[in-house]
């Protein structure tokens, strides 16, 4: 393969990754492997360096370029800004957690113990929209 | 989900926003959510699902989590994040919901 090939490949790796990923957000299995886009990558980044090897060209070193940029963050978001530090918690398979109560949306009082005897429940934590 | 099990269920959601909205869409939907407002993450802190300065400026924002409680509020599932773009599969949710 030539090296303005290469270089193209390498972009269209770079770039599909990015479209392909905010795409298939909702989809759990990619969703909950963000490795895999530091992954992708790190191939594009491969597939640039072998364009370099082959000549040096402008292309082949802005390919390089974008795709070790693009491998730079999003290695840094995945293994830096996303990690949540373990902290000790109250929850444990088999035990009951402390009761609580807190407002729903039209104002009244819940608390988890209201549930029980009477439903199993999901209880979900999220970080909410800021 | 099925609707049996929508109705045998009740999802509980607690975040730091004020859920109206979250809680008007639930409605709409005929799902069976409840929203509810930790705003100053009291109870979230008490669980010990605290993202130390993990929000923008700096400030906490919740570790995110999902539990599933048995009929007597014992904690039968479990699914902490250590990497907040990672949530549990509702798959995995629904099966352990299934095994009550």
């Amino acid at each position: 393969m030539t090296s303005g090939r290469l270089a193209l490949l390498s972009v269209v790796i770079a770039v599909g990754t990015v479209v392909a990923y905010a795409l298939l957000l909702g989809v759990p299995s990619v969703r909950n492997h963000p490795e895999g886009y530091v992954a992708a990558f790190a191939i594009a980044a491969t597939v640039a360096g072998l364009a370099v090897a082959l000549r040096r060209r402008w292309y082949a070193w802005l390919a390089l370029g974008l795709s070790l940029l693009l491998f730079a963050g999003g290695a840094y978001i995945n293994f830096v800004l996303a990690r949540i530090p373990a902290e000790p918690t109250v929850l444990r398979v088999g035990e009951r957690p402390p009761d609580f109560t807190l407002t729903d949306a039209s104002g009244r009082q819940v608390s988890l113990a209201e549930y029980r005897g009477k439903k199993p429940v999901v209880l979900v934590f999220y970080r909410g929209y800021w | 989900m099925s609707e049996a099990e929508r109705a045998g269920v009740e999802v509980v959601a607690v975040s730091p926003d004020r859920n109206e909205q979250s809680q008007r869409l639930a409605n709409g939907l005929h799902v069976n959510y409840r929203f509810l407002a930790d705003p100053d993450l009291s109870v979230t802190r008490s669980y010990g699902l605290i993202h130390r300065r993990g929000g923008p400026g700096g400030v906490d924002v919740p570790r995110p989590a999902t539990v599933v409680l048995d009929r007597d509020g014992v904690v039968r599932w479990l699914s902490l994040s250590d990497n907040y773009q990672i949530r549990p599969d509702p798959g995995d949710v629904l099966r352990a919901v299934r095994t009550l």
